[in-house]
């Protein structure tokens, strides 16, 4: 339901905005009590009850890696589809071997991929 | 009317910012969210055969939320040491922003929605990618050593669930043929409630958006057992209270979603009207996810990666076999 002369993409942003503005008076609200001398424990990086040692960030952990390079390639590959589908009504079975090619290419490299992300002697 | 006052006030006397500012809107959002911990602890401590909060009011504690948002806003604001003070604040304050934009999308009644975009779908999914993002930067930017593993099996785990999310949702755009939500409904209300041609990928919906809403069996990023909060480890009191606010905001859109996907939305017989169909196939969905976190333990990241690219992604391409049968109709033999 929108009044006379707002278009609904200015207000989703004028939503947007005010959802900001509401964070912002929190925010303010929030950052009132202080304390004047803290010691110095209260500020270190939590390590279960350990004075904290080292850096905080440490190594990445690298054996799933290869899923993130997976992810990268099939995220937009997987966005292809919704083009296809919202024509699927048009379409009909017309654009069946197209994106069954599509589908293939796509997915044996996606096989092999996971094949040698399964073996972690690679990496 | 074209001075900017009398536009303003046009403005602030329109049923859009009502809608804005208090029923899709914030005032709402923020007051069932707050509902919604009280509930999931209550409900959490049914099964477990606990009373769980009861202070807070007569009526079983039902205002335990409000208190304890009263409680950690007062509290002080502490940063570690050598955090990135910017990112320490600006990734949970964001989080709470696409929380909000998540619920500007859906469809609550016929003309009651706050944005009626053309994409609905697909935005509502865009926006949410961002939470993992989020997440990471968040445990990046705390210089601490279980944040930054926290953060950094959020991103892991965003790989695994992200791909069959969307392909889930798919099915049900192959046989509405629209992104609209609002379009959604309306085919519903022509053809019936896609639960039924679309088991499986409500099936597939409901476990994937588990794992994004980062909820009991796919809480990985937060396990409190093994990483203590993960990436909240180190947010103060305020802060704090901005990190679980979004947590309840997407279970509360996820759901919403999901019935308007799914359910119908608001459809059902005009006995009762159509917003209050609307919450209760939300609210059977929100605890139907909320008794997930009570039943099943929480997987390994190994086992979620895995399962992920084998199974949730084997059985979403399936779904999409499935609807395309629907749409274009069984081969003759």
């Amino acid at each position: 339901m929108v009044s006379q002369g707002i278009p609904e993409e200015t207000g989703y942003i004028i939503f947007l905005f005010a959802a900001t503005l509401a964070l912002v008076i929190t925010l303010r609200l929030v950052i009132s009590p202080r304390d004047p001398r803290p010691t110095p424990g209260k500020k270190a990086p939590f390590e279960s009850g350990q004075i904290a040692t080292g850096p905080g960030r440490t190594r990445f952990i690298i054996q799933y890696y290869p899923y993130i390079l997976m992810f990268v390639v099939y995220d937009v590959i997987a966005m292809f589809l919704f083009a296809w589908a919202l024509d699927l009504r048009a379409l009909g079975a017309a654009g069946t071997v197209p994106i069954l090619t599509f589908m293939v290419v796509a997915l044996v490299p996606l096989a092999y991929a996971l094949h040698l992300a399964g073996q972690r002697e690679n990496w | 009317m074209s001075d900017p006052v009398s536009q303003i006030l046009q403005l602030v006397t329109s049923t859009y910012f009502l809608e804005i500012v208090v029923f899709p809107g914030l005032i709402s959002i923020a007051i069932l969210g707050a509902f919604f911990t009280w509930f999931e602890r209550k409900l959490t401590a049914r099964v477990q055969l606990r009373i769980g909060p009861s202070y807070s009011s007569p009526v079983g504690g039902i205002l335990q939320g409000f208190a304890d948002i009263i409680k950690l806003l007062f509290k002080e604001l502490i940063i570690p040491e050598g955090a990135d003070r910017f990112f320490f604040i600006m990734s949970p304050v964001t989080a709470l922003i696409i929380g909000a934009a998540l619920l500007g999308l859906i469809p609550f009644a016929p003309g009651v929605q706050i944005a009626n975009v053309e994409v609905g779908l697909p935005a509502f999914l865009a926006i949410v990618t961002l939470s993992p993002t989020l997440v990471l930067l968040a445990g990046w930017s705390a210089n601490s050593k279980f944040p930054f593993i926290g953060g950094l099996r959020a991103l892991f785990q965003q790989t695994a669930y992200e791909i069959p999310l969307w392909l889930s949702a798919l099915g049900v755009v192959m046989i509405t043929g629209t992104l609209n939500l609002t379009g959604i409904v309306q085919f519903q209300q022509n053809n019936g409630w896609l639960i039924l041609p679309q088991a499986l990928g409500a099936v597939l919906f409901i476990v994937t958006s588990t794992a994004e809403m980062e909820r009991l069996p796919f809480d990985l990023p937060e396990a409190e057992s093994e990483i203590m909060m993960g990436w909240q480890a180190e947010y103060p009191g305020p802060l704090f209270m901005l990190v679980q606010g979004p947590a309840f905001i997407k279970l509360y859109a996820f759901a919403a979603l999901f019935s308007t996907l799914y359910l119908g939305g608001y459809l059902g017989p005009a006995i009762i009207p159509p917003i209050v169909w609307f919450f209760l196939k939300t609210i059977v969905i929100i605890v139907a996810v909320m008794l997930f976190r009570s039943t099943f333990p929480r997987v390994r990241l190994d086992q979620l990666l895995r399962q992920g690219w084998t199974t949730l992604l084997t059985l979403s391409i399936v779904n999409i076999v499935i609807a395309y049968f629907i749409v274009v109709g069984l081969p003759a033999i």
